[in-house]
């Protein structure tokens, strides 16, 4: 499936007639779905379609009403070692009281990992997503799109082979949400993680993703699968001036729309 | 608070300081003229009770006063942290046990900490161990309660990320639940720093043979009005230096919440407006 080279091999992800239902409302239904090892999967939807929702049955925060979400054999019923959850609200997600390497210790000293160990760890980590430096600083004391990187460290440092995002850049500035996206890029070629990232900007999702899912109506369900065929290494002006990039985005964006 | 902006920026810090402590200096030095030739027997001049105030400084009978009652209060306060922080953490993060326990929370606390006194020292007699219990209970309410708050008030963000990267027990009550309700547990410290110090003056008013409140209410009984000023003006001084100190400690502790970036010198004039702080 995918040719770059792969430094951990990300176990794959199957979604299976995964339901949600919250009392008599329906949210989500019959949603069917794979995540293959070292892909970016986005999943787009207007917004209140229950993305988050999705979201959180991936990640075992919260169990399906009826379906089940595997990862590997492993049927995911509780927040599972191999994922890591970045929230788009980063700025409660990380934990004001701690500095940034603090932060992404803190999973690890759960783990009861020999400290020294997890602390080369989380540098080497910060380091990646282009933090080396900050260590010492409290989250307040960075910007928007700092805390966010903080965020993907502790991830990865969690050892993470599935990034789970939620609308993870969406209350960043262009510019900001531009340089994540190929952070995110750069971060599966190297490591060969897998990503998914739910968001309800078609572009972004175009940009990052090897396949799109689009979710749509009420209840949810998958109304189309769009394979994204712009290799693995992208440009935010020479990807995005592509006939094919925007061949793909006019398609979501009818198909979000016709449903509705 | 001050920015050191080009390089008068030491007049800005005089003004400052001027802006902070005028109104104190202006009250006391009225106080001593008007009551500078004043006849009234309860009223003496100010300057009659601060020598009653330096001589009883002098030879060591209000500061042997104030050690034992401060004693009590540093005593009593640390246990009713002590205890109000741990159940708190407990009855906040455990539902069942917070409605199991509620009611009785909500009548407890209704009753005024000085109201508990005199049974106390009817059951246990006079002396520092009753006045300690009376303390502690009087102060645990604010800080049971404002921890519980704290610990509910904690952002569904957090407790998600805890539960996301699987934080053990042990370590989430640590390192998560206690520094989030930190801001809150301070707020109730602070209430409670005020309740300790009623709660030492009025048990040691009503029985007692040592302290603060004893030393003025023998004040009152050999009618030695300057005496009585003194230690009331002594007790203010212990409150005030208490809050200043308490302030210290909490930026602090909660220099996070404050935003204070590391390093900053704490001028006394920040200390003082540290109240208009609060985000």
């Amino acid at each position: 499936m995918n040719a770059h080279s792969t430094v951990n091999a990300a176990p794959p992800m199957v979604v299976d007639g995964v339901s949600k239902s919250y009392g008599s409302i329906e949210v989500l239904r019959g949603l069917t779905l794979r995540v293959d090892p070292g892909e970016i999967l986005c999943i787009v939807g207007p917004s209140g379609v229950g993305k988050t929702t999705l979201l959180r049955c991936l990640s075992g925060l919260m169990p399906p009403t009826s379906g089940e979400v595997r990862v590997a054999d492993q049927v995911v019923t509780e927040p599972l070692q191999e994922i890591g959850l970045v929230f788009q609200d980063y700025r409660g997600s990380l934990m004001p009281w701690m500095t940034t390497l603090e932060n992404v210790l803190l999973p690890l000293r759960g783990k009861r990992m020999n400290l020294s160990d997890a602390r080369e760890r989380s540098l080497s980590c910060l380091a990646n997503v282009g933090l080396a430096g900050h260590e010492e600083k409290y989250p307040w004391e960075l910007s928007g799109g700092m805390q966010q990187r903080v965020a993907i460290a502790r991830a990865l440092a969690y050892d993470a082979h599935i990034l789970l995002m939620d609308e993870p850049f969406g209350s960043l500035d262009a510019q900001t949400r531009f340089d994540l996206e190929d952070l995110v890029l750069d971060l599966r070629r190297r490591l060969g993680i897998s990503v998914i990232v739910v968001t309800h900007d078609i572009d972004e999702a175009v940009y990052l993703a090897d396949r799109v899912v689009v979710l749509s109506g009420k209840p949810a369900t998958v109304i189309d699968t769009v394979a994204v065929d712009l290799g693995p290494v992208r440009d935010q002006v020479a990807s995005k001036g592509l006939a094919e990039f925007s061949r793909l985005r006019g398609r979501i964006l009818n198909e979000i729309r016709r449903k509705k | 608070m001050a920015r050191r902006i080009g390089k008068h920026w030491w007049i800005y810090e005089i003004v400052q300081f001027a802006t902070y402590f005028w109104l104190p200096v202006v009250l006391v030095a009225l106080w001593w003229f008007i009551s500078s030739d004043s006849q009234s027997f309860f009223m003496p001049p100010l300057s009659e009770i601060v020598q009653t105030l330096l001589n009883d400084i002098g030879n060591g009978e209000l500061l042997e006063a104030a050690a034992f009652s401060m004693r009590n209060v540093g005593t009593g306060l640390s246990a009713a942290i002590v205890l109000g922080v741990s159940f708190g953490l407990l009855i906040g993060y455990n539902s069942v046990l917070r409605s199991a326990v509620w009611p009785l929370i909500a009548f407890l606390r209704a009753i005024p900490g000085v109201a508990i006194i005199p049974i106390v020292l009817v059951a246990f007699g006079v002396g520092p161990g009753p006045q300690i219990f009376v303390i502690a209970l009087g102060c645990v309410w604010p800080i049971l309660l404002n921890t519980i708050d704290g610990v509910r008030g904690i952002q569904s963000s957090i407790t998600d990320t805890a539960r996301a990267y699987r934080l053990p027990r042990a370590l989430f009550i640590r390192q998560v639940l206690l520094p989030a309700a930190t801001p809150q547990i301070m707020a109730g410290i602070r209430i409670s720093l005020a309740v300790s110090l009623t709660i030492m003056v009025v048990s040691e008013f009503s029985a007692g043979n040592q302290g603060l409140g004893v030393y003025i209410s023998s004040g009152v009984q050999s009618f030695a009005p300057s005496q009585v000023w003194a230690g009331t003006v002594f007790i203010g001084l212990i409150g005030y230096l208490t809050n200043v100190a308490f302030v210290l400690i909490e930026r602090r502790i909660l220099a996070w919440y404050f935003e204070i970036p590391r390093r900053t010198a704490t001028k006394i004039t920040s200390i003082a407006g540290a109240e208009n702080e609060r985000a």
